[in-house]
Formats: structure tokens, C-alpha cells, sequence
């Protein structure tokens, strides 16, 4: 994993001084490189002249909400944006991802937190190869077989159980939106009042994988957000 | 009360007739029983006093003087010597017939009094009846302007008129009018009679019809004032004239439009009083409670940054990750502080915009317990839930911060290393969950108080804390038309009780699906 993060250049659009000099501290120690803009309107021109690798994004900047530079990078660029939000803001954050952001980051955050996004999301974005199987500690999954492992143990899924996994775990480590989720997995037919179906689903599978669903170790709550499957190396 | 002139004229002549019939009657009867008079003349007499008397008190005046003129023909013509004759040939006769005359007048005046009083008697206890009615509806009333409007429709309706009130306006320099009765009536907006309304407000005299000052003007004024206190005036149009009755009744209804008035004010200026004396509370409270909580991390923090930055040298690997495990605590403490002071704020200017959406209280819990994790140390929390429990309709987030502020205050306020059980229990119409320590604990007389905004009990002083996390559950939890409650545990400790209403989901939607 090492070799996607080196010398991965990182465009910091925050209006307050004290946050970007935090946040170049801790991403220089983190063998990051990284470039600062302090308005929207020098994100976009820093993203089109220096090509970054990733934009840490301040959903409240002064000139222009971040929400427009967002709006307006995802209509010539995929890169990957993780955007930095207040906690109270939720309506803000799932905007946000519905509208090209990778994933969010809340304000305040500790810096294990932030390097491990924006590890996820380099990743996600250098177009890995979805590998055939993967493994979560004790649980695996085969694609090509459709089956999955519990400690050795075939685990039986229905078709949408399985499905609903698959989303989550091809996609470990990042946010998935509920309407993500029932997009992908009900596909074009689901209302959002259909989220309930999805959270059926999610207690389904956390019974048959995990060890106490209340403490859930693979499928983690992003509350009102959606989901978030653990990483690899976490469990 | 007003009678209706046909039918008077027709019952007026039914009596007269009726009169007339009895005496024939009388006569016929009298003649036949005794053809040759025998029976003494006194006695006759007598029984033609009958008729007069008995229309005197049923009929009044007229009919009995009627019955009195036509009885005094009837027994002259038949029984007063010379007979069939209306001669009269012993002059004593007359002083009889004068008698008789004088007789009738004087019962028919008797009985016509007593009607009379028989009917103001009636008249009174129908307003009286009437008043008591308006007075009953006025004191359920606390909005003004409903009640205002309330006795000037009242005035007008019974006296078919128009009526106007007038109060003092906002900028304390004249009269407005508040209410007029009819709704579409346009009597007392002129210039006129606002001046003279003007002049009864600050006279406190009655003006108009009924009272000395400008009794030639069409309508009458009164002030609606109790004690000292004048609070409008009442205005009510009367062309013609009114009487005493209903001038009582108008008097009547301006007391009691008064004393409603004044009692709505005064309930007005208690309730200010109180909510002044309220806020001033709460601002002291605020004041106290966050100048001391961010103070106090505040002060950890700055002291632990500039020892690290001045001494770097002075401490061991070990101190200075003690300070810098100081200086995160004292931000994550503010933090909540923060959090908290916005959550009131949200939930107290009506911003909490709640989601409602079918949550598992299962993956809510998982949240909690996660977010708790790092301050609960030594302590264990037992959950026990039916993974079957139904879903409950709420903001995920908001019942999420409901039980995070719950079970954080059961870990800050139990020993390191005791237990912690949060319970899960269902009914048919409700979802109770039950976080019950062994913690501090807190007396039955406090359990109310404590969902108070910024009360801290006297036994939590020790510990930091704003006393916002309890009032912040109770405002998300009575938005979700649940309740809590707090009690003592046994042996020691404190039981919170959340419950939260349960609704039939339908999950028809979702189809079985075989397993692969």
C-alpha cells in the first residue's frame, strides 16, 4: 500500500490558517506532499494547473461553499475529494457525497482518522483491481465463487444479502451512501423512504458475520449517513 | 316585551266578549233558577261582582271596568225596581253602582301592579340569566381580542344595534378601535366620536345617551375601568332611546368586559415577570456553568501546550505524553460543551429539523456503544436486546445523542469497574429502553429537576459538567412524543427510562429469499 501513498501530492482548500498548518505538520510526517489553497476559486485553479492527487475540501469556505467547488471540479475531473465538515451538518454531508465527494471527514478529527480516508480513497481512486477474493480476519469472500467464509465455515446469503456485502466490502474502507447502497444493490426502482429495506439487510448480515451485532466490527454505522465497511487491516 | 299589535287588538276583543258572554251567562242562570226574585238584591249584587273581579285580576283594567259598566246595566235592567227598566227610582242605587265601579278599578289596579312586578321579575332573572351566561364564557376566554369581541357582539345582539370598542393604542396616544359589533358596522370611527370616546378615557365618565355630558348624541360611552385602571371604552349606538333595563345590562356587561380585561392583564404582566425572573436565572446559570467548563480545559490546555513548549527538555518521554494526553481531554471536553450548547440552541429556537425514519435501535445502540467506548474503561456495559426487535420511527442521530449523553452520564458518574445495563424491552405499542448504573445516584425528589436546563445536583459538584446533556435527551426525546424518566436503582445508583412509541411497519415489500 505504501507505494500508492508516496510522494502523493494533496491539494488543502481551508480558509484558516491554523487548520492547513496542522494539517501540512501531519501530512509531511505522513510522507505526503502537499499544496494549499485558501478560496474556492484557487482550488480550482490549483487543480487544474498542479493535477494533485487529492483535495481535502472545506465545505464552508468564504468566497464560494465548497459545495460549488465541488459541483463545478467533478464536471471536468474524478479526482478524489474528501471533504471537511462540522459535525452538526449532516444534510451537508450527504449532499456532498451525492454530489462527487469520495468521502467527508467531521470536524474535529483526529489525524489517524483523516490519513486513514485519505489512504482509502487514494486507493479506491488509483483504479485497484477488484481482487477476486478478500479477506476480513476471519471472514472471507470469493467473487468468483459467490461464497462466503466465517472462520472456514460457509456462511449461506440470499441473493441480496450477498449483494448488499458485496457492495460494502469491494468498496472497504469508504462511505456508502443509503441511497448508494439501495442503488446498487435494488437497483432503479427504490424510494428513499425504502431505506428501511436496507436496514433490514444490514442487521441480516451483521447476524450471520458478526460476533455481537451490537458491536459490530465489519459493518459500521455512518449515522445518517450510511455505511462504511472496516479495512483489511483493521480487523 | 314587545307584543305584536294584531294579535293584541284580537285577544283585547276575545276578553271583552268573553266578558260580556259571562255576565249573559249569569244573568240567564240567575233568572232561571230564581224567576220570581226572591233572592236578596246584596246578594245579587254580589255574584255580578264576580265577573269584574275575575277580569280585573286575569284581564286588567279595561275588561274589568267593561264587566263592572255592563254587570251594573245587567242588574239594574233585571233586579233594581222599577224591573226591565234601566230606571232608577231609589237614588241609594247609585252609591251602590259606585261601589261596584270603584270596586273593579281599584282590584284591576291591584293585580295589574302585581303582573307588572310578575314581569320585571322575569326581565331581571333573563338578563341576570343572560349576564351570568357572558360572564361564564368570558372567564374561559384568555385571548383579549376573542373576549372583547365576544360582549360587543353580546351588546349588539341583544339590542340590535351597533357596538364599539375602543382600547388604548400601542403607542400609548390615542384610542383604537379594537372590535366592532356587527363586523361589517362602521358606527364610531368618525371624528366625533372618537373625541368623545377620547374624553371618556381620560375623564373615566360615562358620556352620551343616559348621562349628563352630551345626552343629545346618539350613542352612549362608557369607561371600562376597575379601581384606578382604565382600559377602554365601550360605545353602543342608540337611536332611540333606551330602557332602564337594558341600560343596567350594558353597565353590567362593561364590568365584567372590564375585569376580564384586567384579569388577562394581570395574568399577562405575572407571566412576564415570572419569565423575566426565569431568564435571569438561566443567564446567571449559563453564565456559571460555561465560563467554568471551557475555563477549566481551557486552562489544562494552555498549561500543558506552554509547558511542552518552554520545558521540552525538563520532561521524560513518558510526562510529556501526559500532557499531551491532558491537552486532547481538555479539547474533547470542550468539544461536547460546544456540542451541547449548540444542541440547545437547536432544540430551543425550533431548529431541530427531525428525520423520521424507520431505525433499528440494534444499529443505533452499535453506534453508541462505539462512541462510548473510550471513556467507559474498566466499566462493563451489558446490553441485552431481542435481535428481533421491531423498528422504531425517529431521527437516528438525535436518539443516537440521547443515548450517547444517557450512558456517558452512567459512566462519569459510576466507580471504574462497575456495571452498566442497558436493556431493551418491547410492547405492543412502545419500545422502553432502560440504562440503569451503580453509580452516585440520585434522590427521588430530584428526579424531575434534573431534566432542568444547567441543574446540577448537589452530589454530581465534583464532576464537570453543564447539566445540558439531560434537558437536551428530554426536549429530542418528548420531539419523538416519548418520554423519560429517571428513579433510583437498587442498592445504589440511578435507572433512566426512555420510551419511545412503537408503529406498525409493513414490510410487505419485502419478499423470502431462499439462502445460497
Amino acid at each position: 500500500m505504501e507505494q500508492v501513498n508516496k510522494g502523493a501530492r494533496i491539494l488543502v482548500v481551508d480558509d484558516e490558517p491554523q487548520i492547513r498548518k496542522l494539517l501540512k505538520v501531519n501530512l509531511q510526517a505522513h510522507q505526503f506532499e502537499m499544496i494549499e489553497a485558501v478560496s474556492g476559486e484557487e482550488a480550482i485553479y490549483q487543480i487544474s494547473r498542479e493535477h494533485p492527487d487529492l483535495v481535502l475540501l472545506d465545505l464552508g469556505l468564504p468566497d464560494q461553499s465548497g459545495m460549488d467547488v465541488l459541483h463545478l471540479v467533478r464536471e471536468w475531473s474524478s479526482i478524489p475529494i474528501i471533504v471537511l465538515t462540522a459535525k452538526e451538518r449532516d444534510a451537508d454531508k450527504i449532499a456532498a457525497l451525492e454530489g462527487g465527494a469520495d468521502d467527508y471527514v467531521t470536524k474535529p478529527f483526529s489525524m489517524g482518522e483523516l490519513v486513514a480516508r485519505i489512504r482509502v480513497a487514494l486507493r479506491h481512486a488509483g483504479g485497484a483491481v477488484q481482487e477476486a477474493v478478500l479477506n476480513f480476519g476471519r471472514l472471507r469472500l470469493d467473487f468468483a465463487q459467490r461464497s462466503v467464509e466465517l472462520a472456514g465455515e460457509r456462511v449461506k446469503l440470499t441473493p441480496t444479502e450477498y449483494d448488499l456485502l458485496k457492495a460494502l466490502a469491494s468498496h472497504a474502507g469508504k462511505v456508502l451512501t443509503q441511497r448508494y447502497l439501495l442503488q446498487e444493490v435494488w437497483g432503479g426502482h427504490h424510494y428513499e423512504s425504502d431505506s428501511h429495506y436496507l436496514r433490514i439487510y444490514i442487521g441480516h448480515l451483521r447476524k450471520k458475520l458478526e460476533e455481537d451485532p451490537t458491536r459490530p466490527k465489519l459493518i459500521m454505522t455512518e449515522p445518517g449517513i450510511g455505511y462504511r465497511f472496516t479495512l483489511q487491516d483493521e480487523v | 316585551m314587545e307584543v305584536n299589535p294584531g294579535y293584541s287588538s284580537w285577544a283585547a276583543w276575545k276578553r271583552y266578549t268573553g266578558v260580556t258572554a259571562v255576565i249573559i251567562l249569569l244573568t240567564i242562570l240567575l233568572r232561571l233558577i230564581d224567576s220570581s226574585p226572591s233572592i236578596d238584591l246584596v246578594n245579587i249584587a254580589l255574584i255580578y261582582l264576580f265577573p269584574v273581579l275575575f277580569s280585573a285580576v286575569y284581564w286588567g283594567m279595561g275588561p274589568a271596568l267593561w264587566a263592572a259598566a255592563f254587570g251594573v246595566l245587567a242588574f239594574d235592567f233585571f233586579y233594581v225596581p222599577p224591573f226591565l227598566s234601566f230606571t232608577v227610582t231609589d237614588l241609594r242605587y247609585l252609591i251602590s253602582f259606585a261601589v261596584f265601579i270603584a270596586v273593579a278599578v281599584l282590584t284591576a289596579r291591584l293585580s295589574e301592579q302585581l303582573r307588572q312586578q310578575v314581569r320585571l321579575a322575569r326581565e331581571r332573572e333573563a338578563s341576570t340569566a343572560s349576564l351570568y351566561d357572558i360572564s361564564r364564557q368570558l372567564t374561559a376566554i384568555t385571548d383579549i381580542k376573542e373576549l372583547l369581541s365576544n360582549v360587543a357582539s353580546q351588546i349588539a345582539m341583544d339590542l340590535n344595534t351597533q357596538t364599539v370598542l375602543y382600547v388604548q393604542s400601542e403607542q400609548r396616544e390615542s384610542l383604537e378601535i379594537v372590535v366592532h359589533a356587527p363586523v361589517d358596522s362602521t358606527w364610531g370611527s368618525t371624528e366625533s366620536e372618537l373625541v368623545i370616546a377620547n374624553w371618556v378615557y381620560q375623564n373615566r365618565k360615562r358620556a352620551g345617551k343616559g348621562s349628563t355630558l352630551l345626552p343629545e348624541a346618539v350613542g352612549m360611552y362608557l369607561p371600562l375601568s376597575i379601581d384606578d385602571q382604565i382600559y377602554g371604552v365601550l360605545g353602543v349606538h342608540l337611536g332611540r332611546g333606551i330602557s332602564s333595563e337594558d341600560q343596567r345590562m350594558i353597565e353590567a356587561l362593561a364590568g365584567i368586559a372590564a375585569s376580564a380585561i384586567a384579569r388577562t392583564k394581570l395574568a399577562e404582566e405575572a407571566k412576564l415577570a415570572h419569565l423575566t425572573a426565569e431568564s435571569e436565572r438561566l443567564r446567571t446559570a449559563i453564565l456559571d456553568s460555561v465560563s467554568h467548563e471551557l475555563r477549566t480545559p481551557l486552562a489544562a490546555i494552555i498549561g500543558s501546550a506552554s509547558g511542552l513548549l518552554e520545558g521540552d527538555a525538563l520532561f521524560t518521554s513518558e510526562e510529556r505524553k501526559e500532557l499531551l494526553v491532558t491537552i486532547r481531554e481538555g479539547a474533547l471536553r470542550m468539544n461536547r460543551l460546544v456540542s451541547n450548547l449548540l444542541g440547545m440552541v437547536r432544540l430551543e429556537s425550533g431548529m431541530l429539523g427531525l428525520r423520521r425514519e424507520w431505525c433499528d435501535i440494534q444499529d443505533i445502540l452499535g453506534v453508541v456503544l462505539a462512541q462510548v467506548k473510550e471513556d467507559q474503561l474498566q466499566r462493563k456495559i451489558h446490553v441485552e436486546i431481542d435481535p428481533d426487535t421491531p423498528f422504531i420511527q425517529g431521527d437516528e442521530i438525535l436518539i443516537e445523542q440521547v443515548l450517547v449523553n444517557v450512558l456517558s452520564n452512567s459512566i462519569k458518574y459510576s466507580p471504574d469497574g462497575s456495571e452498566i445495563r442497558l436493556q431493551v424491552q418491547c410492547f405492543p405499542s412502545k419500545l422502553s429502553i432502560i440504562i440503569s448504573d451503580q453509580g452516585i445516584g440520585i434522590i427521588a425528589a430530584e428526579s424531575e429537576q434534573i431534566f432542568d436546563k444547567f441543574y446540577r445536583s448537589h452530589r454530581a459538584q465534583h464532576l464537570p459538567g453543564t447539566g445540558l446533556g439531560l434537558a437536551i435527551c428530554k426536549g429530542i426525546i418528548e420531539a419523538h412524543e416519548g418520554t423519560i424518566t429517571a428513579e433510583p436503582n437498587r442498592p445504589q445508583g440511578t435507572i433512566i427510562r426512555i420510551e419511545l412509541p412503537l408503529k406498525e411497519l409493513e414490510e410487505g415489500k419485502i419478499e423470502r429469499e431462499e439462502e445460497m
